[in-house]
Formats: C-alpha cells, sequence, structure tokens
C-alpha cells in the first residue's frame, strides 16, 4: 500500500500497580525475589571468604578489615537475613503448593511468619555469635 | 496504605489518566460520599481523566453499584460500566474499587473509608469508561477448552457422576468468570500476552477434575508451558480478590502438583 495509512489510535491500559492496594502476600513475593537476587550477590562474598581461607594470612586478613567494618558488618547482616527469608519463604512457598494455608486467615499468618521469623532468626544469630 | 505508587508512575502517554471534572455537592445532602472514576471516551481525541462526583449517602442504595447507577441516573448519564444481575451472579460488573477488585454490586460503600476510587479492572485494555476489551483473556478461555470432551460414545440419558465426584467442582464450578483475580494478577500485569492468569487456569481446573471429563492428559499437556502456566509465583492476589471467595491460586498449585505427578 501507498500513501499514509491513518495512525493506529492507541488504546489505555488501565491502571495496575498504581492503583492496587499493597496485600501483604504480594509485598513477600517481591522480596522473595529481591533476597533471591541478593544471594546470588551474596555467593560471591561466600565465595571470596573461601578463597581467602585457602589462600592464607594476608588474604584473609583484607577479607576480615572489609567485613569486620561497619559497612560489611551491614552487609553480612543483610546476607544473613536474606537467606533466612528466602529459605523460610521457599518452605512458605512449599505449603501453598501442596495446597495449605490458602484460606483466610492462615495465608497471612504463614506470610507474617515468614517476615517475623526471618528477622527474629537473623537478629538472635547476631546476638548469640557476634563477640559484642 | 492506598497504592504502592502514583496514579500515573511508569504509564505510556496513551494510559496517562489526567485530573478529570469536578462535579457538585449535592444540596442539602446530610451524608457525602466522594467517588473518583475513572473516564475515557475514544471519541473524545482525548486520553483518560480521573472526575470527581459527590453522592447524597442518604438518598443511595448501599452497594458501589447502587452509587453507579445514581450517577447515571442523576448527574451524568454518559458513565459507562456493565452490569446485568445485579447481585453477584453475572460477573459482568468486577472492576477495581478503593484498590482491589471486586462486584461493584456486592462492595458495600460503606465498607470502604474516605474517597472511593473506582478504575476499569487493572491491565485490561479500555473500551469505555470501566468497560474493558476482555477479547484477548475469552481467547485465552477458549485455549483450555472448556466443555466436556468424551472420547465414549454418549449414554442414552446425561452423563453420570457419583456425589463424591461430584464434590470435587467445589469452589470451581462457582466462578462466574468475572476476571477480578486476573485484573489483581502481577504475573499476568508483566506477561498477560502468554500466562493464562488464573481465571482461566481456575476453569482449566475445574475441567480437568470433572470425573466425566476424558481429556485431562490433553489438559494437562496444554498447560504444561513455562508461560502459560508458571507464570504463577503464587502472590496470591488472584485468591484475595475473588469476590465469590474462590481459591484460583490453589487450583494453579493442583495443576502443578498433577503435572509432577504423572511424571513419576
Ligand atoms: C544461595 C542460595 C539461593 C539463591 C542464590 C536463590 C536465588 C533465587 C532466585 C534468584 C529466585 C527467583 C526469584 C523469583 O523468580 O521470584 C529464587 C526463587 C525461589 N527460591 Fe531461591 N535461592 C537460594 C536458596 C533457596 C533456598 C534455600 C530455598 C528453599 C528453602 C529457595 C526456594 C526458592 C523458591 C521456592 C523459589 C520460587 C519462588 C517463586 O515461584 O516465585 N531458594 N531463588
Ligand atoms: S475465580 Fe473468582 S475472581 Fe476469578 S473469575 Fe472466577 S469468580 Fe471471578
Ligand atoms: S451486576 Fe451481575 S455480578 Fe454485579
Amino acid at each position: 500500500m501507498t500513501g499514509t495509512a491513518a495512525p493506529t489510535p492507541r488504546i489505555p491500559i488501565a491502571p495496575h500497580m498504581q492503583v492496587y492496594r499493597p496485600t501483604l502476600t504480594m509485598v513477600m513475593s517481591i522480596m522473595h525475589r529481591l533476597t533471591g537476587t541478593a544471594l546470588y550477590a551474596g555467593t560471591v562474598v561466600f565465595v571470596w571468604w573461601l578463597v581467602a581461607v585457602a589462600a592464607g594470612r594476608v588474604a584473609y586478613e583484607t577479607f576480615l578489615d572489609v567485613f569486620g567494618s561497619v559497612p560489611g558488618l551491614v552487609v553480612l547482616f543483610g546476607l544473613t537475613w536474606a537467606v533466612l527469608h528466602h529459605a523460610l519463604g521457599g518452605i512458605r512457598h512449599l505449603i501453598w503448593d501442596v495446597g495449605r494455608a490458602h484460606t483466610y486467615p492462615w495465608r497471612e499468618y504463614l506470610a507474617r511468619a515468614n517476615l517475623i521469623g526471618s528477622l527474629t532468626l537473623s537478629a538472635t544469630l547476631w546476638v548469640v555469635f557476634y563477640p559484642w | 496504605m492506598r497504592a504502592f505508587l502514583p496514579l500515573n508512575f511508569g504509564t505510556d502517554t496513551a494510559s496517562w489518566v489526567a485530573k478529570g471534572k469536578i462535579w457538585n455537592t449535592p444540596a442539602g445532602a446530610k451524608a457525602t460520599r466522594v467517588f473518583e472514576i475513572y473516564r475515557y471516551d475514544s471519541e473524545s481525541g482525548r486520553g483518560p481523566r480521573l472526575d470527581v462526583y459527590h453522592i447524597d449517602r442518604g438518598s443511595c442504595g448501599p452497594m458501589v453499584l447502587d452509587a453507579l447507577i445514581k450517577i447515571k441516573n442523576e448527574i451524568d448519564p454518559t458513565l459507562t460500566f456493565r452490569r446485568s444481575c445485579r447481585e453477584g451472579v453475572c460477573g459482568s460488573c468486577s472492576m477495581s474499587i478503593g484498590g482491589r477488585n471486586w462486584l461493584a454490586c456486592t462492595q458495600r460503600i460503606d465498607d470502604i473509608e474516605g474517597s472511593i476510587r473506582i478504575f476499569p479492572l487493572n491491565h485490561f485494555p479500555v473500551k469505555k469508561d470501566l468497560v474493558v476489551d476482555q477479547r484477548h483473556v475469552l481467547a485465552q478461555h477458549q485455549i483450555i477448552q472448556p466443555w466436556l470432551k468424551t472420547a465414549k460414545p454418549a449414554p442414552e440419558g446425561e452423563w453420570l457422576q457419583s456425589p463424591e465426584d461430584r464434590v470435587k467442582l467445589d469452589g470451581y464450578y462457582e466462578c462466574i468468570l468475572c476476571f477480578s483475580c486476573t485484573g489483581g494478577c502481577p504475573s499476568y500485569w508483566w506477561n498477560g500476552d502468554r500466562y493464562l492468569g488464573p481465571a482461566v487456569l481456575l476453569q482449566a481446573y475445574r475441567w480437568i477434575v470433572d470425573s466425566r471429563d476424558e481429556a485431562t492428559g490433553q489438559r494437562l499437556d496444554t498447560l504444561e508451558d513455562p508461560f502459560r502456566l508458571y507464570r504463577c509465583h503464587t502472590i496470591m492476589n488472584c485468591t484475595k480478590t475473588c469476590p465469590k471467595g474462590l481459591e484460583p491460586a490453589k487450583a494453579i498449585a493442583r495443576i502443578k502438583a498433577m503435572l509432577v505427578a504423572r511424571q513419576h
């Protein structure tokens, strides 16, 4: 065909994430993905630690300097929380996958248990094992 | 919290919602409720806008649909929406009300605080005001072949089913295809072109578990696909927003479990 075609009218799409009232399970889904992604970065830290242990005193002290600093400790605490939150999230998914706890209020309790559980476990581990 | 984001966060120019007209407060009204309603008319040559209506609660029925009808009858006859049964059985009047999807005819006005924001079903293309274009999701419904498929010769009377087998349809046959769940599903927002969404998958399960149906294997084959089924990340918005109290997420979990089970 030649000539100018009439511009196709652009049809609006109804707003979605802009207007949806946040739900706890929806936020937990986002957090599961965020923590999963954070764990990818976490494996780099973990491998660094393994190599530092193998490489000897100087390399290991460098690792200690980096992760013994305040920003380093924040990263380590964050990774502790990420791995626990993601692992508990995995159990949450498993429970839902076998068809349990889909009804109100159990699905909300499950999501809350995931969040509260990961926060208290991380805090407990650090309070107990870190030489304050 | 009302919503994650500002109204026009990240929207394309065609979907951008402008401020609309503010309609007058009714004279002598005792209890006024504010409705913010999404308006769009493709013939106006302009994009969507959000109009504000003030309703006298004292002279309005209890449901959001009553308010919409009141607006159409008394304030603005151009307001367009779908409704038929006005008692939660036809599925026509599903829309986004106060940040979740529900049937306007079963959503009480008094159960929502503050101004009531109403949009068409999330992420559907808009035809006019609160009426959305359902062609795509209805084509997806056809993919799962929502009818009884049998190989055996038809019996003289009906296809019989034991009461125990009939019970397996409870919680699934009641779906009225309002698509509240599909509209509320973030996975459908991002992958709705290929992901079938909770309503269609619940329907798929309804036929899979029907003891009279003889195409179970073929139905599972149709769903064994990274996009059609496995874009479900169990976000749970579907189950929370179903105005009939059904559990689409559970139906989807059951399908996933059947796909795993048949590998062994
Ligand atoms: C270092 C270890 C891990 C890494 C790097 C990791 C990473 C990830 C990533 C990137 C995702 C994708 C997120 C998404 O699609 O929403 C994911 C999903 C998932 N992870 Fe992990 N993960 C790890 C450990 C675990 C553990 C220990 C569990 C279980 C106890 C688990 C259970 C799951 C489940 C069930 C999903 C799927 C969620 C969904 O359907 O959306 N993961 N993981
Ligand atoms: S499962 Fe519920 S929300 Fe989804 S289409 Fe059916 S009735 Fe509507
Ligand atoms: S009008 Fe039929 S479901 Fe609301």
